[in-house]
Order: structure tokens, then sequence, then C-alpha cells
């Protein structure tokens, strides 16, 4: 073989890799006009090169988002600097459907891009490359693994029967409200209640409509207070809230509108009316309360205090 | 145990030599770097002079603390790789700096998380590249480098950085803190060198040396 002969099948060679290769190329010049696009861009974009090779790269694929694009673009063109982006910017550039259309998960194939700078025999550089590369494994093993992690933290903080935050999580709330509060010395206070007399309605109902009263007594407290408001499931059948920027008299008022819905809301079970009755203790926000224990325990006075006055009651405790 | 002290004694030690002339290619490199920046941005970019340590993976967690204490912090890294020598390239933003990149590189919108994502990857781009590219013509290489990873967004330098799980000792670590006149914005910029690389960096220190 001569020596040209031998030169022009390696650069056959070469060509053909460029072609081949399972991962997106395309030349683009100043003028975003396409000059390569290899048979990963072709197969994937269903679009020949001789509907491509030429034409503007934005007027092509209208999806692509032109400015975004052009910024990243433009540096690789004045700074001669490679320039990368990965699917969580942007989940794909090239809007190309996923590579198993059978089992993947994904409908699009996430890609990260490489823009590199070509410079040409006198270290100009007209042209780029964008090497685009298929991710779509690794994106959706991150976001499954991510949404599985919200989900458990989301588990490990509500309680299964009420929906309501478990004790833990309300309790490592109401360490955040006091540090604002003894931080800032704003207003706030703290609801504990309990249903009347739960042991009998579990003796006389039994068990399942003890918990369809407590699953009611958590829907009603919740649709009784604000967004901003949180309730959490503190015992079997007691249930405690923190109302941020709430005095005394406001938190009082919450209480006896829960305590006056539950009165007038029977529960249900299996065809049977449960009435029943809740007593609440209110305290508010004072610097003499020294940590979350004495909060809670100043509210559950006020609720003692309703306890002892006949029940379906609510009372304000101050701190001593 | 003796021959591990004693290796760790010789890595600990880099002499004043290498550390000057390590120190005047970062010089040229991050320079570099800054100047792209500053043509990026259409602002001066001031830059501190580059610290060169030893570290271990304590030090740069605490060295990065004492530039950060308490504040809340966004980074990036890239790794990079050729020749036999290999590291990571770190940028580290003060979240306060957000919206002042975000003015001066006209970004318009609000700045939320997805709008700061961008701009740390702009900004990674233009620094990692200028920045690896111009330390490794200095010492006739050519490196290869891979997707720049967030580290994390709005932690501290103790989150960002858990590198208490890290499966290597001595790191050489070139630590440059970017600024820009008029603007609230400061960011570090870090090159984290394998201790593998060491014995063929220093190599190439000499021949510059001599």
């Amino acid at each position: 073989m001569s020596k040209k002969a031998a030169l022009l099948s390696d650069f056959h060679w070469l060509m053909d890799v460029l072609q081949f290769i399972d991962v997106g190329l395309v030349i683009i010049d100043r003028n975003y006009e396409v000059q390569l696009w290899n048979a990963f861009m072709q197969n994937h974009s269903a679009k020949e090169p001789d509907e491509i090779l030429g034409k503007n790269l934005f007027q092509c694929f209208p999806e692509l988002p032109e400015a975004w694009f052009k910024r990243k673009t433009e540096s690789v063109f004045t700074l001669h600097n490679s320039a990368f982006t990965t699917w969580e910017q942007r989940p794909w550039l090239f809007r190309f459907p996923s590579y198993r259309p059978i089992t993947s998960i994904a409908d699009t194939m996430y890609q990260n891009t490489t823009m590199i700078p070509l410079k040409d025999t006198g270290g100009k550089v007209d042209h780029l490359c964008i090497i685009i590369y298929d991710v779509t494994e690794a994106a959706v093993n991150r976001l499954q693994n991510e949404a599985a992690n919200a989900e458990l933290k989301r588990l490990s903080r509500t309680d299964g029967l009420t929906g309501l935050l478990n004790r833990k999580a309300w309790e490592s709330e109401l360490l955040k409200e006091l540090e604002r509060c003894t931080r800032y010395n704003h207003a706030s206070s703290l609801v504990m209640f309990d249903i009347d007399h739960f042991k009998s309605i579990n003796d006389g109902h039994g068990h399942p409509a003890g918990d369809e009263v407590i699953r009611q007594t958590a829907a009603i407290a919740q649709k009784c207070i604000r967004t901003v408001d949180t309730a959490g499931r503190y015992g079997g059948e007691e249930f405690a809230i923190i109302l941020p920027d709430t005095d005394a008299d406001g938190a009082l008022k919450l209480a006896n509108r829960i305590r006056k819905t539950i009165e007038n809301t029977a529960a249900v079970y299996e065809g049977t009316e449960i009435s029943y009755t809740v007593s609440l203790g209110v305290c508010a926000y004072h610097k003499k309360l020294k940590d979350s224990t004495q909060w809670i325990d100043c509210a559950d006075k006020g609720l003692y205090q309703a306890k002892e006055n006949g029940r379906n009651k609510a009372f304000i405790h101050f701190p001593s | 145990m003796q021959n591990q002290l004693e290796a760790d004694s010789a890595i600990f030690q880099i002499n004043e030599d290498y550390r000057d002339c390590l120190q005047e290619i970062s010089n040229v490199a991050m320079g570099q770097a800054g100047d792209k920046l500053a043509r990026l941005l259409g602002a001066f970019v001031e830059l501190s002079i580059p610290h060169i340590e030893i570290m271990t993976p304590s030090d740069i967690v605490m060295a990065l603390h004492s530039i950060d204490a308490n504040e809340s912090v966004s980074g990036v890294c890239q790794g990079f790789i050729g020749g036999g020598i290999s590291g990571e390239a770190m940028l580290l933003f003060n979240d306060t700096s957000f919206q002042d990149l975000a003015n001066i590189l006209r970004y318009e919108g609000d700045v939320d998380q997805q709008a700061e994502r961008e701009l740390l990857m702009d900004t990674t781009n233009v620094l990692f590249g200028a920045c690896l590219n111009g330390i490794a013509e200095q010492i006739d290489m050519e490196f290869s480098f891979g997707p720049p990873m967030v580290l994390g967004q709005h932690l501290s330098v103790r989150e960002l950085f858990q590198l208490d799980k890290a499966r290597w000792n001595h790191a050489l670590v070139t630590e440059i803190s970017y600024s820009i006149e008029g603007f609230n914005i400061n960011c570090d910029l870090l090159i984290v060198m394998t201790e593998g690389s060491l014995e063929l960096l220093f190599k190439k220190l000499d021949y510059l040396l001599n």
C-alpha cells in the first residue's frame, strides 16, 4: 500500500469512528449553521444530514432555548474555553426519545453536553463541537433516589393514623419555634388538647371506632388552623398545635372554634353516630419559659383546668 | 509504621523552590482565568496570591471554614486527569454573591435555585477551563475534564465538603480567592492534586527550575 493510500485509510477509519461512536457530535459555525451531524444525531432526531447540514440549528430545532444556548456558546467562541451543561440545568438540549422506549421509565433522553472550541490552522475559533451524552440512566436513578428519600423523610415525620406530624417531628418544630421566640421575642402560642372520656368510647364502640374519632378530631383541627400553624399527634388521644404570631386570646379563640366544631360534629363509625367533646389548654410564649418541656407543661395545666371544670372547655394558663 | 511516617514526612515537606515555582505557575494560570472572567463580566477582577499547601482532608475543610465560617455557600467541582496528574478543581461561592453575579451577567428574572445553578456552572466553565489549561500548558501537559458537578447549594462548608470519609490522606492544594471590584461577589477556587500526582509534578517543576 502506498503512503497516500495508508493515510487515506487511516482517515477513513477516523471518520467511521466519528460517525458511529455512540455519543452525539455536532459541529456548528459562528452563524449556528450545522457542519457535522453524526449517526447518533441522525438516528435519534430522525433527520438526515442533508436536511440539517448548512442549515441554522435553531430553525431545525425550535425547542432549543436560543438565548440560553448562545450564552454558553458565545463564551466558548470568545474565550476559547470548553463549556459544560448538565441535565440538572436542563434535562435535554435536543428532545430525543429515550434510548429504551419499552422498558425505560423516562420518555426523553437526559443529556449532558460539552462544547469545545475548534481552532483552525491559524488558531482562530470559528467552529465549535457540541458533544451530547446520553445520561438517562444516571439521571433517572438519581431522581428516583431523591424521590424515595423525600418520601422516607415524610413518612418518618408523619403519624400514620391521622396524617398529622408525629410526636418527634412536632417536638422538633416546637424547638424551632421556641428558638425564634427567644431570639425575636414575638408572640406565639401553644394549644394542647385531648378527647374527653376517650376510654369509654373505646370500651363502648370498640377500638376501630376510637380510631375513627381520633382521625376525625385530627381532620377538624387541621381544618380550623392556618397554613402557618403546626398540628401534631402528641400521644394516643392527645394533640398539640403551634400557633406562630398568635397571643393567648387569639389562641383561645381558635381553641374554642375547634371545641365547638367537634361538639357539633358526631363521628360516624359503621352507621353509628358517636358524639364526643374535647378539652383544651392554651399557653402563650413568655420569656419565663426556659425550654419546650415547660411550655408543653404550662399548656397541659390549662388542659387540666378544663378537665376539672367539667370538660368540653378551653383554658389559658400563664407561666409561673 | 516507621516507613509510613517517613513517607508522610517526605510528602509534608514541599520545598520552597517547588512552592515558589507552583505559585508562579498558579499566578499565571489564575491570572489568565481572571482575565477571561473579567472579559465575560466586563468588570475588574481582583485575585489573591495563591496559597499553596499540602493538606489533609480535614485541613481543607478547616481552611475553608475559616474563610466562610457560619456563612451559607454553594460549590461546584470538576475532575481533571492527564499524563499521570489528576485532581479536582473546586469553586466555592458565598451565597450573598448571587444577586450581584446575576446583575453583572444580565440574568433576567428571579435568582432562584435554578438560576443560581446556571450562574455556578457558567462561572465554573470559564474559570476552571482557563485555570487548568493554563497550568497544563506551563508544565507541558494536556488534561481531560469530567463534567462539572454541583456539590451542593446553600450549605455550610462542613456540609458541602463531607471529606470525613475521604479515601486519601494528603493532597496538594492551591487556593485563591477572586472578588470583583465594586460588587459583592466572592469566590474561592481550589485546585486539589492527588498525592499520586506529586512525584510527576515535582519532576516537571525540576525541569522548569533547571
